[in-house]
C-alpha cells in the first residue's frame, strides 16, 4: 500500500511539472498596436489588381455558386480556397489606402471563410457567414477593384425580410440565400467594375 | 474478482493522480485596453448579462466554481474556454478590425437568437447563465444596433 501511495505522488509530481500552461493575456496588447504594413516598394499603378485579389474573388464566386446549388460541401471547399488566397495575397502592388482597407477586411474574410469551410453539412450556417463575407468582399472590391464586371445583388426576403446582398459575375439573378426554392428572387443594385 | 479489484484500483489511482494536474487558469484580473467596455459604451444592463452568461468562456476572466477544480472536469472546462476565446474574446474585442467586430456582433445576435449560445452544456451546470426571453432580446437589440453604428463608421 505504501508503494502505491508513493507511486501516486511521484506520478502526480511528474505530470504537474509538465503543466505550466499559463494564459498569456499580454498577447492582446501586442496585437492591438496598429498593424502597420511596411512596404518599401512604391506604386506606379495604384489601381492595378494583383492576381491574388482576383483569387479571393474567384473563391467567393465559387462559394456563391455552390450556395446557389444548395451544395454545402462545395461551399466548404470554396471557403478553403478563399483562406489560401487571403494568406498568399501579395499586397505590394496596392496603394497605402488599399493596403489599409485590405488589412481591415482580411481577418474577417478568413474567419468567415473558415466557418464556411468547416460547416459543409450546415448550409444555413454557411449562408449566415456568406452574408458577412459579402460585406467584406464588397468593401474589398470597392477599394481594390474587381478586374472584371461584377453585380451587387439584393435579396429582399432573406433574414425574415431584413434582406441580404451578394456579389455575382453574371447579370442574371441566381439567389444563393434561398437556393432552389427562390432561385430568381432578387435584383441588381449596382454594377461593380 | 481479483482482476476487477485491480482494474478498479488502477482507475482510482489515475483519478487521484490527475487531481494534481490543474490546467492554467483563465484569470488575468486586469482589464485590457482592448476590452470591449474600454472602447464602446455598453449599457449596464447589457454588460451585466454578458458578464453572467458569456464572459466565463469569452473573456480573459473566468469565474471558477468549486467543482471546476475537480479533474477531469477542469480539462473539459479549459478546452471550452480555449475554443470560446478563439471565436470571440470580449477582452480583445478592440483589437479586431471593424469588419470583424461587425461580424462578431452579428454572430452574437444570430447565435443567441437560434439558441446555440450560451451552450446548453454550460447552462445545465450554470443555471444563472441561462438567458431569459427579455435578456435575449436585450442583447440581440444591443448587438444589432452596435453593428449598424459600426457599418455607418465604415461608410464615413
Amino acid at each position: 500500500m505504501k508503494n502505491i501511495i508513493i507511486g501516486i505522488a511521484v506520478f502526480a509530481t511528474t505530470l504537474s511539472a509538465c503543466n505550466n500552461s499559463s494564459d498569456k493575456s499580454n498577447e492582446a496588447k501586442n496585437k492591438n498596436s496598429d498593424s502597420v504594413i511596411t512596404s518599401s516598394k512604391t506604386n506606379q499603378e495604384p489601381t492595378k489588381v494583383t492576381t491574388s485579389v482576383k483569387d479571393i474573388i474567384d473563391g467567393y464566386l465559387q462559394m456563391k455558386n455552390a450556395l446557389v446549388n444548395d451544395n454545402g460541401s462545395d461551399a466548404a471547399n470554396a471557403g478553403k480556397t478563399i483562406m489560401t488566397a487571403v494568406d498568399k495575397m501579395d499586397t505590394s502592388s496596392l496603394s497605402d489606402q488599399q493596403k489599409k482597407s485590405f488589412a481591415d477586411v482580411a481577418d474577417d474574410i478568413k474567419e468567415n471563410a473558415q466557418h464556411c469551410s468547416v460547416n459543409g453539412n450546415k448550409i444555413e450556417h454557411q449562408r449566415e457567414h456568406f452574408e458577412m463575407l459579402t460585406q467584406d468582399m464588397y468593401d474589398l472590391v470597392k477599394s481594390a477593384g474587381a478586374g472584371q464586371t461584377l453585380y451587387y445583388d439584393h435579396c429582399p426576403m432573406y433574414n425574415n425580410g431584413k434582406g441580404a446582398n451578394w456579389i455575382s459575375e453574371i447579370k442574371e439573378i441566381k439567389n444563393p440565400y434561398l437556393g432552389k426554392k427562390m432561385l430568381t428572387c432578387g435584383s441588381v443594385k449596382e454594377a461593380l467594375k | 474478482m481479483k482482476l476487477i479489484k485491480k482494474i478498479l484500483l488502477a482507475i482510482l489511482i489515475v483519478l487521484v493522480a490527475i487531481q494534481f494536474i490543474q490546467p492554467g487558469k483563465n484569470n488575468s484580473n486586469e482589464i485590457l485596453p482592448t476590452d470591449i467596455s474600454k472602447q464602446f459604451s455598453i449599457p449596464e444592463s447589457v454588460q451585466a448579462v454578458l458578464k453572467t452568461s458569456c464572459y466565463d468562456c469569452h473573456s480573459n476572466n473566468t469565474r471558477y466554481p468549486w467543482y471546476s477544480f475537480i479533474q477531469p472536469g477542469a480539462w473539459w472546462m479549459a478546452s471550452h474556454i480555449k475554443n470560446g476565446k478563439a471565436d470571440l474574446n470580449f477582452s480583445e474585442f478592440g483589437s479586431y478590425s471593424t469588419h470583424k467586430q461587425q461580424s462578431k456582433l452579428k454572430s452574437i445576435a444570430n447565435t443567441i437568437n437560434d439558441g446555440s449560445m450560451p451552450l446548453s452544456a454550460y447552462t445545465i451546470i450554470h443555471n444563472t447563465a441561462k438567458l431569459s426571453k427579455e435578456n435575449k432580446a436585450l442583447v440581440i437589440d444591443w448587438a444589432t444596433k452596435m453593428k449598424d453604428s459600426l457599418s455607418q463608421k465604415i461608410k464615413l
